[in-house]
């Protein structure tokens, strides 16, 4: 070649438009990959679960699974419903507004909000701990003659989790000095009929 | 640019921990390359272009396929179920499936002209035969990675296919019937089979891509052969970077576009890649009326067939391929490039069109004139062989260039 100098201006551009689209390209094929591992379109199909509450005896809970994931349903019987007030100064977020997740459009009136059911005798709640997970631990009686030191002196009843000590009412509130930072979370569901829920 | 970053200070850190400036200078950039290669030596790039873009698919394929022969409620396997699924409910399975069934054969038509390149040019020739050892060796791995890959669908082909190829294991006398037991972990081809050939073909091209640095490594130490077949000086090689990366870069770039054709608009390649049976699940009980390997195994297929002896057929694909492995040797001539070969020229060229004729016969229904065909391509197929010491021994050379 009988020029040899090198036109750098030319080079650096041809160098950038070439690498910016082999960028491009690269995007082009991730994007498919990654996309991939996202969940799949059966997975996302809503799938429901039908619960027939009329099998529960008052006072007690069952943990059924809803697209895989635990569920709470507790009988509440006359006697927790009325204890479900007093200690609001207690409580991380009484009134279920910290998260989206901790409210539901089915909580028209205060006293679903209150409850944090659509019937306040039937409480259905996502059953994993809003700290890490786990499935905490049921306990409804009050004080600790039941359960010890587990848990405070002044425990109104509800749940107790054994992974990191978080502890929440009986309407999945959180309470204070817990490590969970939210109330139980909801899941969508409805009556079917007066004694059956669709959850999902 | 790549000059800036080989000399960064993050660079010679880590080159003074490791070598690996140095390395990418002497395999890479600086990388002493013929000046004169023609784009027949492009396929090599593009084989490792395909065998990554055959590890990326396949791997994210693993997370969804279920290798797993047992019966879903709708009566076909759970491993034909996923896969459906892959193709269905998966975001962009349909694609990554594709890429994966094309980027086979995408392979296979790559390494034969990678191959084919070898032999023209005498790239086998001393001081590269064992380059050469090497590659037929990935031929063989690939040829087997292919085979257990084909059955995971567990279509009608996948089982079929898997039932012809292991019985021919079993035709081996002494060890056959061993073998098959070992191959089929059963009876008959089921479960257990389907399960271990999952795992086999996922080992086998991690193997690859270990086998494939020994192969660069041994090229990179002989260095490139060149169309001309002679020994070059230094003075007529060119840095590889920027002149190979950026022609590679090319033969990438057209070899790409080809195959987003196929994906997108043509992923069975006409019934070639993917065949019509193996759409319909397995069945045990009934036979496709058409049973051939997928075409890149179609060669080897029709010399197995053209020997009525069971046996015989056997050995003689064994064979067919083993003898690949002599050519270094079984060639004495002293002159590399067909180009300056006219006789060998002539006797290679005929190898080529028998392959090419033995592909067509062993995909298509054995008719008495197609048999007759294949046996003639097969002797010409060994011919190749008995005759290339003889034609290397007393061939006429042209006149070889003294540089390029």
């Amino acid at each position: 070649m009988a020029d040899n100098t090198v036109d750098s201006k030319r080079r650096n551009f041809l160098w950038g438009v070439a690498s910016g689209l082999g960028a491009v390209g690269a995007a082009g094929v991730a994007v498919p990959f990654v996309s991939s591992m996202m969940p799949a379109a059966d997975t996302l199909a809503a799938s429901t679960t039908e619960f027939d509450l009329s099998s529960l005896v008052p006072g007690q809970l069952v943990v059924i699974a809803w697209q895989g994931k635990p569920v709470f349903v507790v009988h509440r019987t006359p006697g927790i419903l009325k204890r479900l007030t007093g200690y609001e100064h207690k409580l991380k977020d009484p009134e279920s507004h910290a998260d989206p997740r901790v409210e539901a459009t089915w909580m028209k009136t205060s006293e679903q909000r209150l409850t944090r059911s659509i019937k306040p005798e039937y409480l259905v709640l996502n059953a994993a701990c809003t700290h890490l997970g786990c499935i905490p631990l049921f306990k409804p009686s009050p004080g600790r003659a039941e359960w010890g030191d587990s848990v405070p002196a002044d425990w109104p009843g509800g749940w107790h989790c054994p992974c990191h000590g978080s502890l929440y009412d009986l309407a999945g509130r959180v309470i204070d000095g817990s490590p969970a930072p939210f109330n139980l979370y909801t899941v969508p569901y409805k009556y079917l009929a007066d004694t059956k829920i669709l959850i999902g | 640019m790549i000059e800036r970053m080989l000399n960064s200070d993050l660079a010679k850190w880590l080159d003074d921990r490791s070598k690996i400036v140095q390395m990418t200078r002497a395999h890479l950039t600086d990388y002493p390359t013929p000046k004169n290669l023609n784009y027949m030596w492009s396929f090599g790039s593009l084989a490792l272009t395909v065998l990554i873009l055959q590890i990326l698919s396949g791997i994210f394929l693993s997370m969804f396929y279920k290798p797993s022969a047992v019966a879903t409620i709708g009566g076909y396997s759970v491993a034909f179920d996923s896969v459906e699924r892959i193709m269905r409910d998966i975001n962009f399975g349909w694609l990554i499936r594709y890429m994966h069934a094309v980027g086979a054969s995408a392979f296979f038509f790559v390494i034969y002209l990678h191959l084919g390149r070898g032999m023209y040019y005498g790239s086998y020739k001393k001081p590269r035969e064992l380059l050469w050892v090497i590659g037929v060796v990935i031929l063989l791995i690939m040829q087997g990675s292919a085979f257990f890959g084909y059955l995971l669908p567990w279509g009608q082909m996948s089982y079929w296919g898997a039932i012809v190829i292991t019985n021919l294991f079993g035709s081996i006398p002494v060890v056959g019937d061993f073998i098959l037991q070992l191959l089929r972990g059963g009876f008959g081809v089921g479960d257990p089979t389907i399960n271990r050939f999952f795992s086999l073909h996922f080992l086998l091209p991690l193997v690859l891509v270990a086998i494939v640095v020994i192969h660069i490594h041994a090229l990179h130490t002989v260095h490139s052969n060149n169309p001309e077949g002679i020994d070059i000086s230094k003075k007529d090689t060119i840095p590889f970077h920027p002149y190979f990366t950026v022609k590679d870069a090319l033969g990438v770039g057209i070899f790409l576009t080809i195959y987003a054709y196929f994906v997108f608009f043509n992923p069975t390649g006409w019934g070639l890649f993917i065949e019509p049976d193996n759409f319909s699940p397995a069945n045990g009980f009934q036979t496709p009326s058409h049973i051939a390997p997928v075409w890149y195994l179609t060669p080897w297929y029709s010399i197995l067939r053209a020997f009525p002896d069971k046996l015989i057929g056997v050995m003689a694909m064994g064979l067919s391929l083993g003898l690949l492995f002599l050519i270094p040797w079984l060639d004495r001539g002293t002159v590399r490039s067909a180009r300056y070969r006219p006789m060998y020229r002539k006797l290679v060229v005929l190898f080529f069109i028998a392959v090419l004729v033995l592909g067509y016969c062993g995909h298509s229904a054995p008719t008495e004139a197609l048999k007759l065909i294949g046996r003639i391509a097969t002797a010409v197929y060994f011919a190749f062989f008995i005759l290339l010491p003889f034609v290397s021994k007393h061939e006429k050379t042209l006149p070889v260039p003294k540089e390029i």
